[in-house]
């Protein structure tokens, strides 16, 4: 498996699935809608896809002594890594506004949603979004990516809109919680996204590879 | 003794059917595929490597049954094609330190051996090599982790009358050392060059699978070249 992931890191990736990663720290953003730093990690991860298929990588690794499976599964695991540095960066920057910076200014005069653990978690979301319908997709045929990429944008775009109107509503205010407020609420609300990105995952995953095993390269 | 055996392969597309085509390629000989534009070659070509699903049939390498054992025999076959870039703007120094990595049967010295013998620079990639260099490269891979069999889709495609030769040559002396070696080619020229076997076919079936000298024997006619033979044929025009 080591392998597999080797040659998605040197051979069919981009760069900009690379320096896309730092869009993580948007967390840091004051007055921004955070959760677009999640989507522009998984823009960096299409423009690679995008690269791979000019570089004939899918046949090319369905040619190497691995059994099928294993090209769906080093693919998965390759977004899964670009994806989990994004997140590492998110972490970082919001452990540092719930923290260091949990009085700062622009921080606490914010109309837009707070970076915390409800951000965190649904930054999963989106990630487990992008699993399901972009790499889902993508697994259909082995070749299309545009039509799953514009459905994962809009399943992504409503996404953070929902994430971003919650805490408006009446008695959802603690979702946007400063600091270690509702500390409980927010874990569980990480929880529930890291679970519903290895769900997401997890099913695309399987569904990707009965696909490509009867597909036609 | 057979290497591969196709038996029975289907395949149906919306305007185009393989049709039960069977065959088998011996060890340490030169089969060649032939048959006209959409006869099916490509379609065959990519069954025998799991890159497309076949409706029916089984194909069988070294006694075992592709469905099951792919990645061991993966190991055991090369592929090369002439008309595809892979990782065009890679070095190739880059995609061989990656590709071996699969291989337990990697032979660092094969790969150098080659890698001279093909006059191929390292340090080139993929989109800077001739068409025929291309071809070259991806020999260079097969042989360098000992395939047994090597399955060429047109290889000669698109090489100038000289490259072509020398590619020929170069599946000889393949054979001499025991490889065997399974071309398409809708070069008849190729065919009557090299070839030890012949694989004939013809919208979606085989004609004849068989020696070289058994197929003039059997379909030729009284001063007959192959080529004349087979493009008879081809009308239509012989007896089964």
């Amino acid at each position: 498996m080591n392998n597999i992931l080797l040659k998605e890191l040197k051979l069919s990736s981009s760069p900009l699935a690379f320096a896309f990663i730092v869009f993580g720290l948007m967390f840091l953003l004051p007055g921004y809608p955070i959760l677009c730093g999640a989507f522009f990690v998984t823009l960096g991860i299409f423009q690679s896809f995008q690269t791979a298929r000019e570089a004939n990588d899918i046949v090319f690794s369905a040619l190497l002594p691995i059994a099928k499976r294993d090209v769906v599964k080093g693919k998965f695991i390759f977004v899964c890594f670009i994806e989990g540095c994004g997140f590492v960066l998110m972490f970082i920057s919001t452990v540092v506004r719930m923290t260091a910076l949990v009085d700062a200014g622009p921080y606490r005069v914010n109309a837009l949603m707070n970076a915390n653990f409800f951000a965190l978690g649904m930054a999963l979301i989106i990630f487990g979004l992008f699993n399901l319908i972009f790499l889902g997709g993508f697994f259909k045929t082995a070749y299309k990516q545009g039509s799953p990429f514009i459905a994962y944008i809009i399943a992504a775009f409503a996404a953070i809109s929902v994430a971003e109107a919650l805490h408006h509503f009446k008695g959802l205010e603690a979702l946007n919680s400063f600091g270690t407020d509702y500390l409980g609420l927010q874990l569980a609300m990480l929880a529930a996204g890291s679970v519903a990105f290895i769900l997401l995952t997890v099913l695309s995953f399987n569904k990707s590879c009965d696909n490509f095993e009867i597909i036609n390269l | 003794m057979s290497i591969l055996e196709v038996r029975n392969l289907e395949k149906k597309y919306p305007a185009f059917e393989l049709k039960k085509v069977s065959f088998n390629v011996e060890a340490g000989k030169i089969t060649g595929f032939i048959g006209r534009n959409g006869a099916g070659k490509t379609t065959t070509i990519k069954s025998m490597l799991n890159l497309i699903h076949p409706d029916g049939g089984e194909i069988v390498y070294f006694g075992m049954p592709l469905t099951g054992n792919e990645q061991e025999i993966k190991k055991q076959i090369g592929y090369s094609t002439g008309t595809v870039n892979w990782y065009p703007r890679k070095k190739i120094r880059q995609i061989v330190s990656i590709v071996k990595r699969f291989y337990d049967t990697w032979d660092e010295d094969a790969y150098r051996k080659y890698l001279q013998l093909f006059e191929l620079d390292e340090n080139k990639t993929p989109r800077e090599l001739s068409e025929g260099m291309k071809v070259k490269f991806n020999l260079l891979l097969a042989l360098s982790h000992r395939a047994e069999v090597l399955i060429l889709d047109e290889p000669t495609s698109g090489l100038d009358p000289f490259s072509r030769n020398e590619l020929l040559d170069i599946f000889g002396k393949l054979k001499k050392e025991g490889v065997a070696v399974f071309f398409s080619t809708h070069v008849i020229s190729d065919i009557e060059k090299c070839a030890d076997d012949i694989v004939y076919i013809s919208k979606g079936k085989i004609v004849s699978a068989m020696d070289k000298g058994k197929f003039s024997e059997k379909f030729g006619r009284e001063g007959e070249t192959l080529e004349d033979t087979m493009l008879r044929m081809e009308r239509g025009d012989f007896d089964e």
